[in-house]
Formats: C-alpha cells, structure tokens, sequence
C-alpha cells in the first residue's frame, strides 16, 4: 500500500538520524530518536530542538483582522499590544471547541495564526465561513514554510550565536527578522513549559537553521517527548482534552475564556453551559496506586462513575502516573478517585495543574 | 528457547518455564516505565493476556506462550522496569509458569523462524 502520508521538510534529516517515525495526523513524523525520556528530560534540564511543521501558519490581514479574530476567539485579541502571542480556543456556535490556536498581532491590521496539524482545513473552512462580514483578507502558508521548536532552559542562550535576536523576544511575543535573506519569526512560545522559542518561515530556512542549531548541540525531540512535556504543564491538547464535544469551559483551557467580551462565536452557548448542571470539568489526576492511567479509563469516586481520561502518562520528572480527567462532578485537590486500569481500581489524588513548577 | 509470533520468548527447563519479551519487541515498546505482573497462583491458557508493559507512550499486552500457572515473577521488575529495555531475554524476564501441557511448546516458532519473521 502506498504511503500517502505527507511529510514536512526535515523527513530526510529525522530518517538519517534513526527516527522512529509514525504517522500523526496524516503527516509521516519523528516519535522518538534516542528515547521519550533522555528526549523529555534533555528539554527540562537543557534545550531540544523539534520539528513541529505539521502545524500550519495562516496570516489574516485587513482593516478588520482584529474584529474578525476577536469574534472567533474565546480570549481577548481586540486591543493587544504589537507583537504579542495570545492562546485562544476557537468554538462552534454550540460551544463546543472547533480548535485551540495561537494569534500572533503585529500590529491592528496585520495578524498570523499557528493552528494544529489535525485542524489545518477545518480552521480555514471555519474562518472563511464565520468572517464574511469583515473586511478580511486570509492567506494560508501551508505549503511553503516550516516550524521548530527549540525548547529548555538553555535554548536562548545555546541559539543565541545562530540567531542574537532571540535573546529580545520576551515571552508570548515575537519579532520578525530576516535569516540569510529569508524573512522569519522568532516567538518566544512553546508547548513544554521550559522556556525556549519558536522559528516560523519557509522551509529553506528552517532546514538550515534546523542543521545549525542541532549542530550547536541541540539534541532533536520527538512528539512523543512533546506529548509527555505539555501533560506535565496540563496543556489541553486537541482531540483529547479539546474537541467539538468538548467546550472550552469543561476543559484545561477554560481560563482562555472572556464571557466579559461583548461577543464571540459560541460565547451565549457557554454561557447557558455555565448554569447547567450537565457542566463537566476536568481535573489533573496523580496516581497514589501503581498505575499509569491512559486515554479513555473511566473513573470513579466512591464506586459512581464520574467520567474519564482525557491524556495520561507516566511523568518522567515525577516517576509517577499523571492524568487529566474529564468529570461530571466537580472535584476538589486533595479529592481520592479510582481509575480503572484493566481489571483493577487504583487509586488516585486531585491535584492542580501545572503537575511540575514552570521554568521561565 | 522457543518463540510466538507476539515476541515473547519461553525457555523450558522440566515443567517449569521461563517467560520474557524479545530484544526486538523492547526495541518496539520503547522505555518501559511500568510492568504489570501477574498474580502467582493465577492459571493462564496459552494465548491469554498475562502481564502488561507499559512505556512512556502506551500499554502492551504480553500473552503466555503456553499454559500453566504462574509460579513466580521478576521482583526486580518493580524498583527497575528498565531491565525489560537492558536485558530482555536475560534479567529482564517476566514470570516462570509451571507448564500444564508441555506439548504446546512444539507450536512455538524456534530461533530461526522468529528470525525470519521479524526481519521480514
């Protein structure tokens, strides 16, 4: 059977390198290349460099950008500084979550997106059926350009030789520049929670830059490692604790969510949501059992179902099982509950998230 | 040592056998951080899920390779689950089994067809 699977700029580099390579929302892309957890705790205690262009960038321009993507968006984007980087979930009319995003402003008529691989369609589909009454124009650079993320504490500082303008970027902003007469971004985002920055541009550049910083001596990550990072910090991640049955105000991301706004798409549906009784939450869970709990057990407190795992994994900075839990009842910290693992109940404790301190 | 065709390996010695997942399935799992064993006492039918490995990413069912019951298990697999990824058909091993139909072993796949079949 032929492998249809698309693959970003860097497939080469990831396959020389021995990658354990798997498919991830139709693109062909590196789980692992030495181990999930030299990987993960190379990018807590140092830098890792990941290869993150499966994700898309769209560039929203016009007189109306800011009103249009204030509409669609459950956070704030009307009135923030140039060149800052804002975390927003989008919804359906119906509240639930179509995809969550990050809007990049450089200034009121001039705005990008980063959208998860999984979504790339349907957020264009979504921003051009929701914005027709704004004077709007939307440009996808799918096809064209790439995205790294080089992550850790000591990202900056072992970057900085190859590009000195990262050492400016404060975080959730960006600056534009120019890399050997291509024009990037550099971000100071990410999606592990150690600090670090993101490269935006096309994917000439990117495979340079990728060449020049792994020769600097930052070590490629996989998504198996980026998964692991991101549930030690609770960030939602699309399709688990996010989707179009999940709304933002169930989930991690509620906090994104502005019902002082005016308006947004979605905004009379969760605010009817937030009366209802049939309102879920979800809730980090760390294991006091042996166990790692895993997407779609169910949980229970005092022998009633509650609900289920949304993501869970063995936390290789805790060497414990960690676990958001998407629940019908509302729980507390310090809360006992009891994940099903297989043929056994073990048992688990509330906790808050970030599950690990945040470096920054 | 014989083989299944689920990287298990059995290593029979009289009615007692030894029980463990091969060096390329531990290459397959990726890190193991958890290993689930099964109880000592418990009868298992060849085939039948038996202990559960479980990396970073996900579990792994590890099934018996024949019947019999469970006599023992790796006690060092609690405090170092990693001994599956070092030394998967040495220190690394699973339980021992007291064999109820040793014949069954017959079935299994010796070093050759195992061979075969993971590099084809």
């Amino acid at each position: 059977m032929p492998n249809l699977s698309k693959k970003t700029a860097l497939y080469d580099r990831h396959s020389a390198l021995g990658a354990k390579l798997v498919e991830f929302a139709g693109w062909m892309m590196p789980l692992q290349y030495r181990g999930i957890i030299p990987e993960h705790q190379a990018v807590r205690q140092r830098a890792g460099i990941f290869d993150v262009s499966h994700m898309g960038r769209i560039n929203v321009e016009g007189t109306d950008a800011e009103k249009a993507l204030d509409f669609l968006s459950t956070n704030k984007i009307a009135g923030k500084q140039g060149n800052s980087a804002t975390y927003t979930v989008w919804c359906h009319p119906e509240g639930g979550a179509v995809d969550d995003v990050i809007i990049y402003k450089k200034d009121a008529t001039h705005f990008f997106l980063i959208v998860n691989a999984s979504n790339r369609q349907k957020d264009l589909d979504h921003l051009l059926a929701n914005t027709k009454k704004f004077n709007i124009a939307v440009q996808d650079r799918y096809a064209t350009d790439g995205i790294l993320a080089v992550q850790g504490p000591q990202a900056v500082a072992l970057a900085a030789p190859i590009l000195p303008q990262v050492q400016e970027v404060p975080s959730m902003h960006f600056v534009e520049t120019v890399y050997e007469g291509d024009s990037i971004i550099l971000s100071g985002t990410g999606y592990t929670g150690a600090g670090g920055f993101e490269i935006y541009g096309p994917n000439a550049a990117i495979v340079k830059l990728w060449d020049r910083l792994t020769n600097a001596g930052i070590p490629p990550v996989g998504l198996g490692a980026r998964d692991t990072l991101r549930l030690e910090m609770g960030y939602a991640l699309y399709g688990h604790e996010l989707s179009d049955a999940i709304a933002p105000v169930e989930s991690v991301s509620a906090w994104t969510v502005k019902l002082n706004k005016p308006e947004f798409l979605g905004r009379s549906a969760l605010q009817s949501l937030n009366q209802s009784p049939l309102k879920r939450s979800q809730h980090a869970l760390v294991m006091v059992d042996k166990g790692i709990p895993r997407e779609g057990y169910e949980v229970f407190q005092n022998g009633q179902k509650i609900g289920a795992i949304t993501s869970g994994t063995q936390s290789p900075t805790l060497n414990q099982g960690i676990g958001i839990v998407l629940s019908k009842k509302p729980l507390q910290p310090e809360d006992i509950v009891e994940v099903q693992i297989r043929d056994h109940a073990a048992k688990a404790k509330v906790t808050t998230l970030p599950f690990i301190g945040a470096k920054k | 040592m014989k083989y299944t065709d689920s990287h298990e390996w059995i290593e029979q010695s009289e009615h007692v056998a030894t029980v463990g997942v091969t060096e390329f399935a531990q290459k397959e799992l990726g890190d193991i951080v958890y290993v689930e064993l099964p109880k000592v006492g418990k009868t298992l039918r060849a085939g039948e899920a038996a202990a559960v490995l479980e990396s970073t990413k996900a579990a792994a069912d590890v099934y018996a390779p024949a019947s019999g019951t469970i006599l023992e298990v790796n006690p060092a697999l609690a405090q170092t689950p990693e001994l599956v990824n070092q030394s998967p058909e040495a220190q690394g091993w699973l339980f021992k089994i007291k064999l109820s139909n040793p014949l069954e072993l017959d079935k299994l796949l010796d070093l050759n067809a195992y061979r075969n079949k993971v590099t084809h």
